[in-house]
């Protein structure tokens, strides 16, 4: 059976052939195969019935011969074997009855078998030439026979002719566009497939390109989708937080964090960074083990500015945060340190210019009150240092209590009266009438505010003064002015005037000493007290430092 | 009670300083340089005023603070406590009757024992 199937498929491959003639092929096969097995049947009926006739064994054994033949001729012409098939069908039919019978009786329609299939396997056309054909047997054979042409019969071969044909044509034409809408198909979904092939390159590209510039990276990074779970991390990731990638990818943010690693000040951080993830942060640092690290975090939009996931970074700042800690300590130690001697140096001169240890004459005595003047300055240097060491440290706080706001202009007067006396100019002073004469603050950093700002004014003025306005701008503020007439400050450099160690350049700090710690320490100690500072210059003609402040009182 | 003070505090300068600074305020003073001598000899008197350093070798000031504080004796005593550390400083504030962050000058000193004697 299989083989039979094998055979058949071959048989019907017609390969190498355009459609049309395999379609004929295929179809004339179909025929042959039916006249063969006809054959058979009708001889086998006609053994048994015992109607066989010699007559009619030897058509209908033609028939078997003459479809194997053809079925042979077929594989190599299918238009030849379908013209024999045909001249073939017309010759024999016109044996198949009485000519009487052919003619214009009940056997006339027998032409109707050519006719119709020529139509289908040569060409629509074709149907005329057979209807024709047959019309001239016709005539023949009623000429032969004797008896007259019944027009109705050549009429019925054209009219079948001419239905064939137009069946045929329309079939023709029906498969014509099947096959042109089958190849502008086939042509589409080859480019849909090219199309599709090439983004999926490209996608695999770009995928690719960003697992790498990932790898790349020494931080670590994480990236959420939509629903908070990790679909992308980095090696680094993996190794600052000591786990395998597999162990991050596919989970949440919070899950990760929950972790002995973490310290519980970290987790709180790390909690309140994925609640506001909706906006980005950086730099909080947590403790990881015993890391630091730096976290950023940061939410990801699609092109419509809708959240579609979030991207956090770990930053392995452990080294940094030692160093800053032991800066942070060095810096403490110097100054604490460095005061015990200088407070001796300070002591032991001023001992001597007490005469302590017996009167000293006037040369004496002015050495003892330099040795004085330098160690204070000294030690102002290191006290800066520590203040700026403790607040940078977040160790130093306010501590406000009831003072008299005159007491700031008298701790003035006694600090600064004599190194302003020295270079010739003068510290004036307006308090308010409506400032309260007690008012709440730390006391002992006002004061070093206040110092701070008109030293910095006294460094900075060859000539003039510096006044000194305390005033309520509002009704629950106060400020301390400081105006100078000095050398004022280049507006590019106003914005960088509160920075740590830093003067307008390297040779003024030359010239008026001091590390520039000043203004810095003022500027923290006012945003410690919630206050703000400002700053207005002219160069050549001076500078005004502003400092407003809350305004407590009882 | 006389004018009597203790001034503990270790470095060799400054307790010379302080000595010197409480001697011309009036006072009769003793100088320990040791937390240990120190312990011992709050034992033995009760001076008016006590210069009391808060880094001491052997037993550090909070300790003295914490003995001096444990009896009735020394309720008439003024404590004068000298730090180099400010933030130490604002810590034992309340423990004390002055606290003084280094550099205490000789003059600041003498001014300000002088105000704590007894007339």
């Amino acid at each position: 059976m299989n083989q039979i199937v094998k055979f058949w498929e071959r048989i019907n491959a017609f390969a190498g052939k355009d459609s049309d003639t395999v379609r004929k092929g295929r179809l004339l096969n179909v025929m042959l195969t039916g006249i063969f097995f006809l054959g058979f049947v009708v001889l086998l009926l006609a053994a048994v019935t015992g109607i066989a006739t010699p007559n009619l064994s030897s058509v209908i054994g033609t028939l078997i011969i003459v479809s194997l033949v053809l079925g042979y001729i077929n594989q190599f012409s299918v238009r030849s074997a379908s013209i024999l098939l045909l001249f073939f069908l017309t010759l024999i039919l016109v044996f198949a009855d009485a000519p009487a019978e052919l003619a214009g009786g009940r056997s006339s329609f027998v032409f109707f078998i050519p006719i119709a299939i020529s139509s289908l396997l040569l060409a629509p056309a074709a149907s005329f030439l057979f209807a024709v054909i047959a019309t001239v047997i016709i005539i023949y054979l009623s000429a032969s026979a004797n008896i007259p042409i019944s027009p109705t019969i050549p009429s019925g071969y054209f009219f079948l002719a001419l239905i064939s044909w137009l069946a045929s044509r329309s079939l023709e034409q029906a498969l014509t566009d099947l096959r042109g809408i089958n190849a502008n198909l086939d042509r589409l979904v080859a480019d849909r497939t090219q199309a599709l092939s090439e983004s999926l390159e490209r996608e695999h590209i770009i995928a690719g390109r960003n697992q790498a510039i990932l790898n790349s990276i020494a931080d670590g990074v994480i990236v959420f989708g939509a629903d908070n779970q990790a679909i992308l991390a980095n090696p680094a990731l993996g190794r600052l937080l000591e786990r395998p990638l597999n162990d991050l990818i596919g989970n949440k943010l919070e899950t990760l964090m929950h972790t002995e690693q973490l310290s519980p000040a970290s987790r709180e951080t790390m909690a309140q960074l994925i609640q506001s993830s909706e906006q980005a942060s950086s730099g909080l640092r947590i403790e990881w083990g015993k890391k630091t690290i730096s976290t950023s975090i940061a939410p990801v939009m699609d092109g419509i500015n809708n959240n579609i996931g979030t991207v956090a970074v770990f930053r392995d700042i452990t080294r940094e945060a030692e160093v800053e800690k032991l800066k942070d300590s060095f810096v403490a130690i110097i100054s604490h340190e460095l005061r015990t001697p200088l407070n001796a140096i300070l002591g032991h001169a001023e001992m001597l210019k007490e005469a302590i240890y017996g009167a000293m004459n006037d040369q004496q005595a002015s050495v003892a009150g330099r040795i004085m003047a330098n160690s204070g300055r000294l030690l102002n240097m290191v006290n800066d240092l520590l203040d700026e060491a403790q607040i940078s440290a977040g160790k130093l706080s306010i501590r406000p209590e009831p003072f008299k706001t005159a007491a700031l202009i008298e701790g003035l007067h006694q600090t600064l009266d004599k190194v302003a006396a020295d270079k010739g100019i003068t510290i004036t002073e307006e308090l308010a009438s409506d400032m309260p004469e007690e008012i709440i603050g730390d006391a002992q950093r006002l004061q070093q505010i206040v110092i701070n700002l008109v030293n910095n004014a006294i460094k900075f003025t060859e000539k003039g003064g510096v006044h000194v306005r305390i005033f309520r701008p509002q009704p629950d503020q106060w400020t301390i002015e400081v105006r100078d007439t000095g050398i004022g400050i280049p507006k590019e450099e106003l914005a960088n005037i509160f920075e740590a160690f830093r003067q307008v350049d390297a040779v003024t700090t030359r010239q008026r000493g001091g590390f520039g710690l000043g203004l810095s320490i003022v500027k923290q100690l006012v945003e410690l007290m919630r206050g703000e500072i400002k700053v207005q210059s002219t160069i050549g003609s001076g500078s005004t430092f502003s400092v407003t402040l809350p305004l407590e009182t009882h | 009670m006389e004018n009597f003070a203790l001034v503990i505090e270790d470095d060799p300068d400054l307790s010379g300083i302080f000595t010197k600074a409480l001697e011309a305020a009036g006072f009769k003073v003793e100088t320990l340089m040791d937390g240990a001598l120190a312990q011992k000899r709050l034992e033995e008197v009760i001076p008016r005023v006590i210069v009391l350093d808060m880094h001491l070798p052997h037993v550090d000031g909070i300790t003295l603070l914490k003995q001096i504080h444990s009896t009735s004796n020394f309720k008439d005593t003024k404590i004068i406590m000298t730090t180099a550390d400010n933030v130490q400083a604002e810590l034992h504030r309340s423990q004390v009757t002055i606290a003084m962050v280094k550099p205490i000058t000789f003059s600041q000193l003498r001014d300000i024992s002088a105000r704590l004697k007894i007339n």
